[in-house]
């Protein structure tokens, strides 16, 4: 045991007199979650179109209110107005506007004669998700101007739809949370734990602890329990923060905390094993940059954080069936989104317990105690 | 022999790939003896002592080290032996005092005993003022005292340090000397040390092997390997207007053992060179030479390792280039 703690506190010890990691390592998930709850928040707003009227008859001025009823409600876009065609299309060309609106001067005459009026609309397909938007608004915006008025009260037929929430209400920035903690768990193992042992290897330090009496599961194992603790710690922090920022409740209280943490602690080990497995034999910094990128994305885009898992083809929804992550962030959105207790998430821990108890296996398996 | 042995090596190789590192090695070294190997950069001194370590698996042949063989019981040689490898490995964010302890505890020593013994290592390798201080802050000579006082910590019977003085300055160097012998003083410590330096291996060795390319080419005392060598000091000239029937004459003087010719001077190997140098230096001239300039030296290592190489331990080392070796640098480069 002696041996073991020594090997915790030396890595430990080394952790504590690199502040500069820790803050990164506590900084980067919180701005990730700032950045990516503000930058897609699933809608569009305040996108700059510009329109010409040059026919200004009762049809055009119909469709600019509907234009303008967006404009004043969702926000999607806001509306300049211009008098010089060319102009408006250059603009879109320069990147000033999303879209340029032109409304012809036939426009209402061909729209009472039934002569198939035309509005032309051009768009910066360069931005898909913003002009395939646009042009959407823009469409139901020339129906309804085509279609007579009714309104939706006086239409008897109609069924109505009413939704209702199953859970309360998650917003897109609440649901970004496990995410967040799962990206934290991942930064965190993948700079201690392993990455330790890759560093030392590198600057020729293993070379002292190798020529010592410990054991492979010493030197694998008190790695493991000093990124363990530091992971679980930031892990926990970043937990609390992104709680405090997006404003979930956790009503049911210590035992949902309790659940929380098992399944951050869980998913550390279970990260940690997997890393020593992964660089166990790696000798340079550098590879462990390079495959920190690759793993980041193949462990977190399909992990079901970002986009439902549901909707993946059926390879990569095979993919997700082995992906700790993917547990991982089922059993976090089961416990802060429906109140799951620890028995609805049994399933989530028993295969991350299984996998970290496959993982740490191999890992001790395959660590070479010679240089 | 009666005496018993710490370290046995019979006909160990080691191969990486096509490079033969170490080539059929065999030799003993004695309880509390102080053996070195003398050889140039990548002649194979840190494959052999990673293999006597437990560090490298030999390709073939076997080592026994205190006992035990390296390959069979590599667990029981690790707690019998300090190793100080050739690069830094003390942790620099860590401070003299906590790297010591760690240490200690790798091997399982009781905190009482620990403590004793940390502050005796301490005080003798004079860093007991700076013990709390960050290991980033030492001197690289600082740095490889504690070193030395770290695998000490568990009193091994063998010492091993690859190149202890490599990169530092001649004061620093000076200092472990001092050390390695007050170390020795102690009977029961066998200390096993690798260098390039042959004033190291002179100064401090009882018996040396010299080293080159992987195989052992002379091993002995510091003064048996000299006597086996012609004359006793080496003058070196060098000439203009050189001729073969130079060479001739001045090998046919009594006090003239050899003469060798370089590419831009002729080394002699004569008896009592300064006082013969005159003589010499007329022999030549007579001969139609010109003297531009002599130098004498008393016999060293240096020759021994030229004597049966052709080549000096420097030209090697030049050509090696010695950046790869300084405070901290990757071991990966300077193996
Ligand atoms: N891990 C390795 N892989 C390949 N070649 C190596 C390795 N380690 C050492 N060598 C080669 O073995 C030879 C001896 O190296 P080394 O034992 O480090 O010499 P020395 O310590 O005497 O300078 C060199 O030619 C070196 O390039
Ligand atoms: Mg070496």
């Amino acid at each position: 045991m002696t041996r073991l703690f020594a090997v915790i506190e030396r890595d430990l010890k080394k952790f504590k007199r690199n502040p500069v990691v820790l803050a990164m390592s506590i900084l980067m998930p919180i701005i990730y979650l700032v950045i990516l709850g503000n930058s897609f928040q699933g809608k569009l707003q305040a996108l700059p179109v510009v329109f010409v009227d040059q026919d200004a008859g009762p049809s055009a001025k119909r469709f600019m209110e509907n234009l303008r009823a967006v404009e004043a409600g969702p926000k999607t876009f806001s509306l300049l107005g211009s008098k010089d065609p060319k102009e408006a299309v250059e603009g879109v060309k320069k990147g000033i506007y999303k879209a340029a609106i032109i409304i012809p001067s036939d426009f209402s005459k061909r729209t009472f004669a039934k002569g198939r009026p035309e509005i032309g609309l051009f768009l910066d397909n360069t931005d898909g998700i913003s002009s395939e938007n646009i042009r959407n608004i823009v469409k139901s915006a020339v129906k309804a101007t085509n279609t007579e008025y009714v309104a939706i009260r006086e239409n008897p037929g109609e069924a109505i739809i009413r939704d209702i929430d199953l859970y309360s209400k998650v917003d897109y920035y609440q649901s970004l949370v496990p995410g967040v903690v799962i990206m934290a768990i991942f930064l965190g193992t993948l700079t201690t734990g392993a990455f330790n042992l890759v560093m030392d290897r590198f600057l020729g330090m293993d070379e002292s602890y190798l020529l010592t009496p410990l054991s492979k599961s010493h030197i694998v194992g008190g790695l493991i329990i000093s990124g363990l603790s530091i992971t679980t710690l930031i892990a926990v922090f970043i937990f609390t923060v992104s709680m405090l920022i997006t404003g979930i409740p956790l009503s049911r209280g210590l035992h949902q905390c309790a659940s929380i943490f098992i399944i951050i602690t869980l998913t550390t080990l279970c990260l940690l094993s997997l890393m020593f497995v992964i660089l166990g034999r790696v000798g340079h910094p550098r590879i462990v940059g390079v495959l920190s990128g690759f793993l980041n994305v193949i462990l977190f885009f399909p992990s079901g954080a970002v986009y439902p898992i549901a909707s993946f083809p059926g390879w990569l929804k095979a993919f997700a069936k082995v992906n700790p992550e993917a547990y991982a962030v089922d059993a976090l959105k089961a416990v802060l989104f429906k109140n799951a207790g620890l028995s609805v998430i049994a399933g989530d821990i028993l295969f991350l317990f299984c996998f970290t108890a496959l993982m740490m296996t191999l890992s001790i398996l395959t660590f070479k105690r010679t240089l | 022999m009666q005496e018993k042995k710490a370290i046995t090596v019979s006909e160990i190789t080691k191969k990486f790939g096509t490079i033969t590192a170490v080539d059929n090695v065999s030799f003993e070294v004695a309880e509390g003896e102080f053996f070195g190997f003398l050889g140039p950069n990548g002649a194979g001194k840190t494959t052999l002592i990673r293999m006597l370590t437990t560090l490298l698996k030999p390709t073939s042949g076997k080592a026994v080290v205190s006992c035990c063989d390296v390959a069979r019981e590599p667990a029981a040689v690790r707690r019998a032996i300090g190793v100080v490898p050739q690069a830094m490995t003390s942790d620099l964010d860590l401070t003299g005092y906590e790297n010591m302890d760690i240490y200690g505890r790798f091997y399982g020593i009781r905190s009482k005993e620990r403590k004793e013994r940390m502050r005796y290592l301490l005080d003798m390798v004079g860093l007991t003022a700076r013990a709390n201080d960050l290991v980033a802050t030492y001197s690289g000579g600082m740095r490889r005292r504690l070193e030395i006082a770290r695998v000490l910590v568990h009193k091994p019977k063998i010492l091993f340090l690859d190149e202890p003085t490599i990169g530092l300055d001649p004061q620093s160097r000076r200092v472990v000397w001092g050390l390695l012998e007050k170390l020795m003083e102690d009977d029961s410590l066998t200390i096993f040390l690798t260098t390039h330096y042959m004033e190291e291996a002179e100064a401090l060795c009882k018996r040396v092997a010299i080293i080159d390319a992987g195989k052992i080419i002379a091993i002995g005392s510091p003064d048996e390997l000299k006597s086996q060598i012609p004359g006793n000091d080496i003058v070196s000239l060098s000439l203009a207007g050189f001729t073969e029937s130079i060479v001739e004459k001045a090998e046919s003087l009594p006090f003239v053992h050899r003469i060798v010719v370089e590419d831009d001077y002729i080394r002699a190997y004569v008896d009592s060179g300064a006082k013969n140098l005159p003589m010499l230096i007329d022999e030549v001239r007579s001969s139609g030479g010109t003297v531009l300039s002599a130098t004498v030296h008393e016999q060293s290592l240096e020759d021994v390792f030229i004597h049966y190489t052709g080549k000096t331990i420097r030209e090697e080392e030049a050509k090696k280039v010695s950046f790869l070796v300084g405070p901290g640098i990757p071991q990966k480069l300077g193996r």
